[in-house]
Parts: structure tokens; C-alpha cells; sequence
């Protein structure tokens, strides 16, 4: 079917919430039919949010083709780059990238694009005409929407009227097959220019410090400086705080962000879009859960999920509105970054019981709009005045703090007689109004009394503090902890799937929170017990005060009862405060529950008695294997002080949400300052032989252990990149058919499990490894034993270890020896690839521009290193190539010198890490793999806990052997001889497990290929050939430029500067560094100064090709790009290649298909298959521009490059085997 | 050209059938025992008593499956759609009691 779309840029005034915060350099695109309509409404209300003020979001379905007639109404040129379609890269890209011409749209012109959609899900479009990161940019003013390619025959229509619908953010999407379903548009966007009312810089009424940068939905945010400020002023609520009441619609009516209403058991779809430019952010849906990817059905099932610039999900609701067990009222759904969600990030799910045909009123006299039952659902009951239907039915008092539950609170009410009347006829305390439990016949009950209190913790054994930790605890342990007999740790229960849990919660803390360098004095009087994943009533049991719903948390001394069913094994499911957490979850208050299979047994790890607590416990079962469990909880802004006192990286002004305080990994961390040992060499500092065993979590287990690992992140901001080094698990822990990983990224309120087998003794290192995570002491180990231990039951389906022979080892204060023996567990006829890798100091060149780093650390073969060092070849991170079955084995020798070291002083300024301290560069060198197998006592690339030394001093050599077992694609091999003074200058490279029988061709002389090339051709007996690429995404460079500055990226590369008043808080310590890919960058400042047109920023025509790789092929040649970021920093990038896409999974043939990678940080690893090949499902040729999504701050820092298609046969690029006749 | 008897002609019974009647079988002389099953398809474990065997289905009064709400209730199992299954022998291995036991 062919489709027309009118689409106009036009500049327009945001009023992006009721309190008129507004953005006055607004852009949005619109339907030429809206243009006229939109002008007129904004004109009248210039303070107040305006309906048709949305971001465009228009419906395809598969298959169709979709004519955009663009015309730009905004003072420079723009255009309409989509993702995940198919078209003619010359003429309907929206960009002007390489040698194509130009398809964006110059001031009052008009450009047709052309498109077809072949996969369901969002194809986000935004501008590439102004790639500016600053406020002047395109996509921070709200220039971007989504057009939702539906299941084909599908057909759509007004949620409200019933009618047609060409544009808009809520549809009913109806197909002749499948259900009808709500279909939501949530799009997050940041970092938009924001005045208040006033037209000044929006202040935080507390702090009267300017607020948290603009985080949004949809154009809106509603945030709680703006609500505090009506209880300030004493219009509402004069007895509240702020926080607890944010999303309180008792008091403030509804949010300005948008309400995606629906009736109970509604099949809903949510299609979660980031249109932002900067943060990666956490969506997270209460009380409902969703697959990971919506087309497999062993995909890992999230309720919280990442998401990074330019990417997108679908989240299909599983069960539909309410969940399984049928719950209605409000939902909130929110980032769960604190920060963001203070400031406004977060909308409601409202799901009706009764019907709404607009003849009712919210509480506050506000109409309820209609809302028309989907065609193929049941009609709900008409309100009548005995069954009002939510809301109505709760006493609330408008202006006021919504009311508790009742029967939860112990001492507390009863029921009014509306409540009783929606109430089920089971009505007890925790569930009133639905039933979690009655899924099952008389399901197994457990009750757990747990307690939010008040006391100091301890993080490490340096004495870093936080003498206002908060943390739940079981009342039975509430004595011992309180008398120190038990050290704090997060509350981690243990249930059976199949289990009705009943938590009694009581509120322990002070009425007041004391003030100090980070915070200030704040009466953070109510507390709850908020959870995810789980099924309950979210009127009483939500532990939060959402919406017309009841605040279901107490005041201290309280206590409330919730009830909950964990209907199958749900992995780890979080909690937390939902009343005070942006104040207080950073102290430590969250923990999380574990849903084993049913008929599991939980014992202690050290006695084997069962157990219903604790972070690190072993569980039997009588079918399935029994396993150790682990939980590991990273937490940021972890508000410590030293043991004097002192705060450790305090904010600028108490209150400040901009980075304040460090990292730790359940209440303790180890940070590698202190672990220099008497030679101040940072290559020992993960030994214990020379610093002993580091305060944070050792998991213990025997060599053989089935282990799963959960690892949640409890607080705050930021994202965390986990990494097991020596391990691996499937990515879909329930499918068979899927990759491995040795990595994850995760933000606050995500929760993972690993499945893995430890298969030999020895330390293994797990890390959440960016820098600053790793350098502040985010890091500890796995302990597979190979003898028995008194303090480790063996699992009892496992065979005995044997008794001990060899005393345990100690710590010596030496650096330990290297390993006796380097052997592998491979076939004793597995063929052995040899490779001979010297590490040594060369200046790079990064750019043509001339941005270099004199002080370069690389690996190469050793054959090169003479080349290399004389300027024949040029410097490229380290690339190794294997196939499965081979027996890999490295000779690594060390050539650093310390003189040639850019901060032999030991303070290494720039890129800066929190908590800056003495750590000498190291001359010892290393080299760690992922993803293939070894033994971690030879040849991790690393010296690690009780192991042997694995690095090379200069002029040493270090022998690893690695296996190939399977054909795992592309590896991150990196350094770990000091992870502060080396990575920086590109002590990074990838390990390619190709498959067996694998050939490596030159792309362009079709003889044998070097290895270590970036671009080479795969040849294999049965396959077609392939040509591979490999991009290795770097970020935390120190580059200088030509006349030997030291560049300050990101802030050097913005295009049209920054404000100075801006400029002290507008980066994070892990923004900076200089970025691109595979030792080189094309930043886009170059461009600027050389031929100052915004629009011809990545034309090849007036700058010539950038510096990054320009890879080539010619239409329709099979394509697999190694894409990986094996280097430093905390903020997670994003990938796009224009015009083509991939499966998420590469070993899953039916997994979502997307054009994007998202958050992708260190560790992060992927083999991207490109479907249809080069030019994809059309084959058209041109230029493809790969890049980063983040428009802030990587693209214009020099975060892209180029696919070359040739239409014709050139002489340098000699065709593909068995591929059409190129002319 | 000649055709190829080897090729075209059909036993009967043929092993196949010879197969699916031991397994059916198996089943039958299992009445009354306790039985453990997996399937490649929802819910994929059962544990319970054979109570009969009908056509090549077996009735099974399920004990225990994946999730509770499918259990107590006799399930009707295709015997060809069973990957593996252990009926319970005297002397033999018992099969565990699933116990819901916190």
C-alpha cells in the first residue's frame, strides 16, 4: 500500500507543562493539514501547553511504501533522516552525507522522500541537518517523531472518537486477526533549552539553585520544583514536603505529561522511543512486565529497560492494562534516573474499571475525556453512584495528600461504603481491590516483617562512611544489625515462584533527615516498600502516591502490610522507596527479592541451614541443578566521607543533584588508590597476595558450580557496564537459540540474571569496569575452589570436592609469580595459531585534522612493530582473528618506558575521574580477552586475586592460551595493568572467533589477508563470502591538537560554543575524552572552521572523506560489522547505520530486527549481519553514514564514517565471488 | 525406466509404527504408576499418577507442573509429543517429592 504524508518543520513556542516552563527556539514537524491549526492555538495560549504541540507521530504498515513530502519552515536547512526503512540513499537519506547529494531541504524548499518499512516497530526520524549538541541544535528542540510501522493489515483509529486517524501519540490499533490494542507513543527526550514563566532559568525553590536540565515526555515534564512551589506558597497541601506528593493528582491535579488511559485487560502496546540527545534513561512501568524483544517469547521478561539516544522498543504488555491479576487505577511509568524523574520524566498509565463515555469527572471537577472500549474486548460497566468506578471511589480530598488504604495500615481504617462496594469479596489488608493471590487454588503464603531504619555504614577498610545509611532489614535481624553483630548489607529475600507474599513494612526512620556538604536538611517523613515485577493491587500495595490512587506508604513508627504473587520464576525483583528516594535510596534503601523455581531450597552457603536472606546463598532443587546464588547491587552517588570526616566529592551546594558522592557494589567498595602495595606498581592492584582480598563481595563457589549471578543497580543516576572476566552466559537466559556475553550494561532499577558454569578453580574478576566505576572500587571476586573449605557446603547434587591438601594462599605483600604452567582445555590436536604481540609507546595520529596523542600505548604483531615505529604502517588497535576449534596462543612483551608516560607524577588530570589520587603509571602490560576460553590462573590477561602474576614487565614475556570452543564473533581484549594511566592512549583491540574452516582474504588483492586488518573478506567452503569490518568505538581519549594543545572534548567540539555560564556543570567527569572509532576521529569543529555551512558538515564533496574507516563494497555483498567499545567511559553511546539493519540477537534468525545498538560501554561486544547485504533490501549504492545516536556529545565529536556502495566496478576493490556482474 | 521396488515399497507395519505401539505401551502397562514427563511445549514438566491410556494419550492426574494453576487436574498427553519420561518402578530411582516447604 502506498502512503502520503505532508510533513513541515516549523519553529513553535514548547509550553511544555501547565506552570508554562517554556522553550522558545521550539521546532517540531507537523502534517501540512495541522500547520495553520497548530500556529493559531500557540498564538492564543502562549502559556499554557497546547494540545497539537506533539511530537509527529504518523502509522505505516509493513510492507507499505510511505511518500513524506517534506518543506522546511526553519532558517537553515533541514530534513527527515527515518531509521529502519528502506530507501534510495540519494534521495531520501534526509542528510547529505559522503559523495551523495544532498536530501535535506533548504529554507521554504520542499524534497519528496521516498520510503519502505519491512519490519514492525518504530522508525524514529530526526534532523541531520544541524548536528549542533548545543541549545542552537535541531534535535534538542524537539525536531524529531516516529512513524509506527504496524503489522500489515493493520488499520487504526481515534482512541476518544473512534474515528480516523492520520497523526497522533495514542491509536487503537486494529488488525482483521490479532487484537486490538492501545497503542502509546512514549518518547523521551532531553536536555531542552527551558525558562520559566518569568522567562528566566527555571530555579529549584529549595536549593534556589537552578534545576536539573529538561528531561521529557512528548514535549511535557512536570517537575517537583514546580508543584513545591503551590506548597511553598500554601495553595496546597500546606502540612507536605514535596516529594512524597509529586505525582499526587489529590493535590495538584493531573500532570501535564501525558495520561495513556485504557479499561482493565486492554492489550497495550507502548513504542518507547528516545528521541533525546545525551542520557541514556531507565523506562520503568509499574506493576507490568514485558519481553525483551516482543517477538521472542524466551527473551528475558523486563518491567525497567535502557534506553539510549535514537533507539527504540516496543513494549507489549504482557497480560494487558492491570497485568495478570487484573488490577486498575494509575500506573506510573517514569525514568528511574532520580534526577530525571525529580525533574519531571514520568506520565501515567490510567486503567479504568468502568466505562468512560465522557460524561464523568475526575475528583477535582476535571472531565474524564471518553474513551472507547476496544471493539473485540467487552464492554467495562457503566459508573453507577454505588460503583463510581476508579477514581471515585476514594475518599480523597482534593488539595490534600491522597488518602492512605484501608485495612493495610496496622491500627488503621476500615472501609467507607464506595470502597466496599469496588473492593473484592477477599478484601484484606494488602489487597482490596484485587486479589494478586487468587490466580492459584491456596497458594503457599510468606510473610516477611521488614523494617526501613536509620544507621551508619562502613563502605571499606579505608573507613569511607556514610553516617546516614538507610537500609531495610528484617525485624528478626533488626537487633543484630543495630548491635553490629551483622554487618549491614541490602535486604536480599529469597522466594518459590508459585508464592503469595505478605510484607509487614514499618517505618523506622526519623521524621526528619539531617542536613549536610550534600544535602540538606529534609523531612523525609514517609517511607514505603515499593516493588517491581511482582503482581498486586496497585491502589493499596504500591508502596507510592501515584496519581488518584491512595499514598500507600506510613509515617514513622508505622506499619502497613502488602501483599504480592510471584506467578513464575521472576529472577530478582527490586525495592525500594518510592516516597523520598530521590532524598534518601542513595543511603542504601533498596534491596531485592529472588524468585526461584518452585520447590527450590534455600541454605546457607557456610552452614547449609535454610535460609530466607541473603546475598550470597545456595539453593537445591530436586530436578533442575543446584546452584550458588549471587546478588550484586551497584549503587552511585553513594553520599560517603572519609574517616575523618571529610566528604568524598561533595556537590557544589548541598541539595545539587549533579554527581555528588562515589560508587560502591553492595555498601562497599575498593578503591584502587589504596592498593598501590609497597611498590607502587598499579599492576598488582587486584592481587591479594600483595594487598589482600578487597573489602567488597567474594562470591564463593567450587570448580564446576552451576553460579547465577543477579546484579540490580539500587542507585542513582548513572549507567554501570558489569563484566565477568574468565565467564560468559547466554544473553536470553531462557533460549537455547542465542549469543553469548561477558558484559551488560544496566541502569538504576534493572535487574539481570546470569546462568553460568564456573568451569575451572581459581579468582575470577567481576567488575563494573567503566574507569571511574572501576577506580572507585566497583570490583570483586568469584572464588572457585578446587578443594574442600570449611566455609563453602558443597551442592549436593555436585560430586565432592576433594579434601584439602595445600593450605589456602595469603597475602604477602609481593607481587605473586607468574603461572607455573599455562595449559588450556583443548583437544590435544587443536590446531595452534601463534601470535607474537608487543606493547609499545608510538605517538598516533588520530585525524587529517591533526588531533593526535604523542604519548599512544598500542598492541601490534610483532612483525609490525619496526613498520610501525618508522611510519610505514600506521598505528590501528590491535585486531586478532581465530576460528572455532584453534588453540590460540599470545607471547605478550612489554617495550613501555615510564619517561615516555604523559603524567609519570601519578595524577593523571585529563580525562578526569572522581576522587583524583597518586597511581603511577605502570611499565607492566596485559592483555584480557572475553568471551573464549582459558584458565584464569594463566591466562586472564590479568593478575587477579589469589592467581598468578599474567602481565610482562618491559623487555618480558607473558604467555597466554587461549580455546576457541565456539564461534562467539567479535571480543574485547584490553590491558588491565593499570586501567588509569593506560587505556586512554588505546591499550585496546578485539580477539574475532570466526568460524571453522574460516579463510581471511585482502579485500583488495583477494590473496591472504594480514590478521590484524580492519576490513577483510571471509571465505568459507559452504557460505558465500563476507565482507567484515570492524568498528571499535573508543571514547576517554587525551588527544592534542596540531599546535599541541591538549584537546577538552567534549566541550572543544561543540559547534557553536558554549554559554559560559553553563560551562561548570554542563559535563560529567565521564563525558570527557575525545571519541571515534578504531584510533581515529572526524570531529565536526574541524569542518565548521574550514567552511562554516551546517549543512555540509559530512559532505565528502567539500571536505573530502573523514578520517574514520570508509569501509566499501558494492551492492548486495554480505556484510558483518565487529562492533565494540572495549575502552573507558561511563556514558553509554549508541549505533546507527543508515538505510540497513540487523537482528539484535546474531544467533537468533527470529529476533527483533533494528538498525540500532544500543548503550553500548565498555565490554560491550556485537556482530551486526546485515540483512539483504551492502545497500540493503533494494541494493542501492551511495554512501552510508555509520555513527553514534548521541548527538550530545559524540557526533559532532567525531563519532561517525562512512559504507561506501560502488554502482560500479572499481579497479582497487575487486568483486565478491559467486555476486552478480558488477559493471 | 524400471521401477524400483526397494524404494517404493511399504511395510506394514513399519518400524515406525512398531516404535510408536512399544511406546504406547509402555504407557499402558504403567496404569496406576507415577509417571515424570517433559514436553517440548507449555507447560513441559508433569509429575503424577497414569490413570489411563486412551488412543496414543495418555491421562495423567498432574501433581506437579511449571506453575501451580495447571495442576491438581488430569491432563491428556499426546504419548508421540513426549521427549522424555520416567515411570516410577519398584526398585527403581523414585521420583522427587516437589514439596512447597519455606
Amino acid at each position: 500500500m502506498k502512503r502520503f504524508y505532508h510533513v513541515v518543520a516549523i519553529p513553535i513556542r514548547i509550553v511544555l507543562n501547565n506552570f508554562g516552563d517554556y522553550n522558545e527556539t521550539g521546532m517540531m514537524y507537523v502534517l501540512k493539514e495541522n500547520e495553520e491549526k497548530v500556529k493559531e492555538a500557540v498564538k492564543r495560549n502562549p502559556f499554557s501547553p497546547v494540545d497539537l504541540v506533539q511530537p509527529l507521530c504518523i502509522r505505516a504498515n509493513q510492507g507499505d511504501t510511505v511518500e513524506i513530502l517534506f518543506e522546511n519552515k526553519i532558517q537553515y536547512a533541514t530534513g527527515m533522516h527515518f531509521h529502519e526503512a528502506d530507501y534510495d540513499v540519494l534521495d531520501s537519506d534526509g542528510a547529505n552525507v559522503g559523495f551523495n547529494p544532498s536530501s535535506l531541504a533548504d529554507p521554504g524548499k520542499k524534497i519528496l522522500y521516498r520510503l519502505q518499512f519491512h519490519h514492525e516497530g518504530v522508525a524514529i526520524f530526526s534532523d541531520l541537518g544541524n548536528p549542533d549538541s548545543s541549545d542552537e541544535g535541531t534535535s534538542i528542540n524537539g525536531l524529531f517523531g516516529a512513524l509506527f510501522i504496524e503489522k500489515r493489515g493493520s488499520s487504526w483509529t481515534d482512541p476518544e472518537t473512534g474515528g480516523p486517524l492520520n497523526s497522533g501519540m495514542f491509536a487503537d490499533v486494529h488488525h482483521p486477526f490479532a487484537p486490538s490494542f492501545r497503542e502509546y507513543a512514549f518518547i523521551f527526550h532531553d536536555e531542552m533549552s527551558t525558562k520559566d514563566i518569568t522567562g528566566n532559568r527555571p530555579l529549584d525553590p529549595v536549593t534556589n539553585q537552578e534545576r536539573e536540565s529538561t528531561h521529557a515526555i512528548n514535549y511535557r515534564y512536570e517537575p517537583v520544583q514546580n508543584r513545591q512551589k503551590l506548597i511553598e506558597e500554601g495553595v496546597v497541601c500546606a502540612d507536605c514536603e514535596g516529594e512524597e506528593v509529586h505525582h499526587d493528582s489529590w493535590v495538584f491535579g493531573d500532570p501535564a505529561t501525558p495520561i495513556f488511559r485504557g479499561y482493565k485487560g486492554d492489550p497495550a502496546k507502548f513504542r518507547l522511543v528516545h528521541a533525546g540527545v545525551k542520557e541514556t534513561h531507565v523506562f520503568h512501568y509499574h506493576a507490568h512486565s514485558f519481553f525483551r524483544d516482543p517477538l521472542n517469547t524466551d527473551s528475558d521478561v523486563f518491567d525497567a529497560i535502557s534506553v539510549s539516544p535514537q533507539n527504540w522498543y516496543t513494549i507489549d504488555t504482557l497480560y494487558g492494562l492491570g497485568s495478570l491479576v487484573g488490577a486498575f487505577g494509575d500506573f506510573i511509568i517514569h525514568c528511574h534516573l532520580y534526577p530525571h524523574f525529580g525533574v519531571g520524566m514520568w506520565a501515567i498509565n490510567r486503567v479504568f474499571d468502568t466505562l468512560q463515555d465522557g460524561s464523568q469527572c475526575y475528583p477535582n471537577g476535571v472531565p474524564i475525556k471518553a474513551l472507547r472500549p476496544l471493539p473485540d474486548r467487552p464492554c467495562p460497566p457503566k459508573p453507577t453512584k454505588e460503583k463510581p468506578g476508579f477514581p471515585n471511589f476514594i475518599p480523597g480530598k482534593v488539595g490534600c495528600k491522597a488518602p492512605r488504604p484501608p485495612l493495610g495500615i496496622v491500627g488503621g481504617r476500615g472501609l467507607t461504603e464506595l470502597e466496599r462496594n469496588a473492593a473484592v469479596p477477599t478484601a484484606r489488608p494488602g489487597a482490596v481491590f484485587t486479589d494478586p493471590c487468587i490466580i492459584e487454588d491456596n497458594p503457599e503464603v510468606q510473610e516477611i516483617n521488614v523494617s526501613l531504619i536509620e544507621i551508619p555504614i562502613v563502605y571499606n577498610s579505608h573507613g569511607w562512611n556514610d553516617p546516614k545509611g538507610r537500609i531495610y532489614v528484617r525485624d528478626e535481624d533488626l537487633e543484630d544489625v543495630l548491635a553490629g553483630r551483622k554487618q549491614p548489607e541490602p535486604l536480599i529475600l529469597h522466594m518459590n515462584a508459585g508464592t503469595c507474599l505478605a510484607v509487614n513494612f514499618t517505618n523506622r526512620l526519623p521524621e526528619v533527615a539531617g542536613g549536610d556538604a550534600f544535602q540538606l536538611v529534609t523531612r523525609a517523613y514517609e517511607t514505603s516498600f515499593h516493588v517491581h515485577f511482582v503482581k498486586f493491587d496497585v491502589l493499596v500495595s504500591d508502596g507510592a502516591n501515584v496519581g488518584w490512587n491512595y499514598d500507600s506508604s506510613v509515617l514513622p513508627g508505622e506499619a502497613i502490610r502488602y501483599e504480592y504473587f510471584a506467578d513464575v520464576e521472576l529472577k530478582a525483583w527490586f525495592f525500594h522507596d518510592h516516597l523520598f528516594a530521590s532524598y534518601h535510596q542513595q543511603h542504601g534503601v533498596f534491596g531485592s527479592t529472588v524468585v526461584h523455581s518452585r520447590f527450590s531450597t534455600v541454605l546457607d552457603p557456610r552452614t547449609g541451614e535454610e535460609v530466607e536472606v541473603g546475598s550470597q546463598v545456595t539453593v537445591t532443587h530436586p530436578l533442575i541443578p543446584d546452584y550458588r546464588d549471587f546478588v550484586l547491587m551497584v549503587q552511585d552517588f553513594a553520599l560517603l566521607f572519609d574517616e575523618n570526616g571529610c566528604p568524598l566529592n561533595p556537590p557544589e551546594f548541598p541539595g545539587s543533584q549533579d554527581d555528588p558522592g562515589l560508587f560502591a557494589v553492595n555498601y562497599r567498595n575498593e578503591p584502587l588508590q589504596f592498593r598501590l602495595g609497597e611498590d607502587c606498581d598499579p599492576a598488582y592492584s587486584f592481587s591479594s597476595f600483595v594487598n589482600g582480598d578487597p573489602f567488597t563481595p567474594i562470591l564463593y563457589c567450587y570448580e564446576g558450580d552451576p553460579i547465577r549471578i543477579r546484579i540490580l543497580q539500587g542507585a542513582q543516576e548513572e549507567s554501570h557496564s558489569f563484566n565477568v572476566h574468565g565467564l560468559r552466559w547466554k544473553k536470553e537466559r531462557p533460549d537455547v537459540e542465542t549469543e553469548f556475553q561477558a558484559q551488560e550494561h544496566i541502569g538504576i532499577s534493572e535487574s539481570f540474571t546470569f546462568e553460568m558454569e564456573v568451569p575451572r578453580s581459581g579468582d575470577y574478576l567481576w567488575t563494573f569496569e567503566t574507569e571511574e566505576d572501576l577506580w572507585n572500587g566497583c570490583w570483586g571476586l568469584i572464588r572457585a575452589f578446587d578443594e574442600e573449605v570449611d566455609f563453602l557446603i558443597p551442592l549436593p547434587d555436585q560430586p565432592s570436592p576433594p579434601q584439602r591438601t595445600n593450605p589456602l594462599p595469603v597475602c604477602t605483600g609481593e607481587p605473586p609469580a607468574p603461572a607455573e604452567c599455562v595449559e588450556v582445555d583443548a583437544p590435544l590436536d587443536a590446531p595452534v595459531r601463534v601470535f607474537h604481540i608487543v606493547a609499545f609507546q608510538i605517538p598516533i595520529l588520530y585525524s587529517k585534522w591533526g588531533e593526535n596523542d604523542p604519548f599512544g600505548i598500542i598492541f601490534a604483531l610483532k612483525e609490525d612493530m619496526d613498520d610501525i615505529l618508522c611510519g610505514r604502517k600506521s598505528p590501528q588497535p590491535l585486531i586478532l582473528r581465530a576460528t572455532q576449534g584453534e588453540m590460540v596462543e599470545v607471547h605478550l612483551t612489554s617495550f613501555l618506558e615510564f619517561d615516555k608516560f604523559p603524567f609519570p607524577d601519578g595524577i593523571w588530570p585529563y580525562p578526569p575521574v572522581k576522587e583524583q589520587a597518586f597511581y603511577p603509571p605502570s611499565v607492566r602490560i596485559s592483555l584480557h580477552p572475553q568471551l573464549i576460553q582459558y584458565d584464569v590462573k594463566s591466562s586472564a590477561g590479568e593478575t587477579v586475586g589469589f592467581n598468578p602474576d599474567q602481565t610482562a614487565g618491559p623487555g618480558e614475556t607473558v604467555i597466554y592460551r587461549w580455546y576457541v570452543d565456539v564461534q562467539v564473533g567479535a571480543c574485547g581484549i584490553w590491558d588491565m595493568a593499570d586501567i588509569r594511566n593506560h587505556r586512554s592512549l588505546g591499550t585496546y583491540g578485539t580477539f574475532i572467533a570466526e568460524g571453522r574452516g574460516t579463510k581471511f582474504l585482502d579485500p583488495k588483492t583477494r590473496k591472504p589477508a594480514v590478521n590484524t586488518s580492519e576490513n577483510i573478506i571471509l571465505q568459507h567452503p559452504f557460505l558465500p563470502e563476507r565482507r567484515e569490518f570492524v568498528l571499535i568505538m573508543f571514547d576517554g581519549a587525551r588527544l592534542e591538537d596540531k599546535e599541541g594543545c591538549v584537546i577538552i572534548d567534549p566541550v572543544d567540539g561543540i559547534l557553536t560554543g558554549v554559554d559560559p555560564d553553563e560551562l561548570d556543570d554542563l559535563v560529567d567527569t565521564y563525558d570527557n575524552g575525545s571519541r571515534g572509532f578504531n584510533y581515529r576521529t572526524e570531529r565536526l569543529i574541524n569542518r565548521l572552521r574550514k567552511h562554516p555551512v551546517l549543512k555540509d558538515l559530512f559532505s565528502s564533496r567539500v571536505h573530502g572523506d573523514p578520517s574514520t574507516p570508509v569501509f566499501e563494497a558494492y551492492p548486495g555483498d554480505p556484510i558483518t560489522i565487529r562492533l565494540l567499545n572495549p575502552s573507558e567511559r561511563r556514558r553509554a553511546h549508541s549505533f546507527h547505520l543508515h538505510g540497513h539493519y540487523w537482528n539484535t540477537d546474531d544467533k537468533d534468525i527470529f529476533s527483533q530486527v533494528k538498525s540500532h545498538e544500543d548503550h553500548i560501554v565498555l565490554g560491550h561486544a556485537r556482530d551486526l549481519d546485515i540483512h539483504y547485504g551492502a545497500g540493503s533490501f533494494f541494493n542501492f549504492p551511495g554512501d552510508y553514514m555509520y555513527r553514534s545516536g548521541n548527538m550530545r556529545w559524540d557526533l559532532e565529536q567525531g563519532m561517525w564514517g562512512i559504507i561506501r556502495v560502488h554502482k560500479n566496478k572499481k579497479k582497487h576493490l575487486p568483486a565478491l565471488k559467486n555476486r552478480k556482474e558488477i559493471k | 525406466m524400471k521401477e524400483n521396488n526397494l524404494l517404493t515399497e511399504i511395510n506394514i507395519p513399519s518400524n515406525n509404527d512398531i516404535h510408536d505401539e512399544a511406546l504406547i505401551n509402555e504407557f499402558v502397562n504403567g496404569v496406576g504408576k507415577n509417571v515424570f514427563i517433559l514436553t517440548p511445549s507449555y507447560p513441559f514438566v508433569f509429575i503424577g499418577r497414569i490413570i489411563d491410556v486412551v488412543g496414543d494419550h495418555v491421562v495423567v492426574d498432574v501433581k506437579v507442573t511449571t506453575i501451580g494453576e495447571l495442576e491438581n487436574r488430569n491432563w491428556s498427553i499426546h504419548i508421540h509429543q513426549i521427549e522424555v519420561f520416567y515411570i516410577e518402578e519398584k526398585g527403581m530411582p523414585k521420583i522427587p517429592e516437589l514439596k512447597v516447604d519455606i
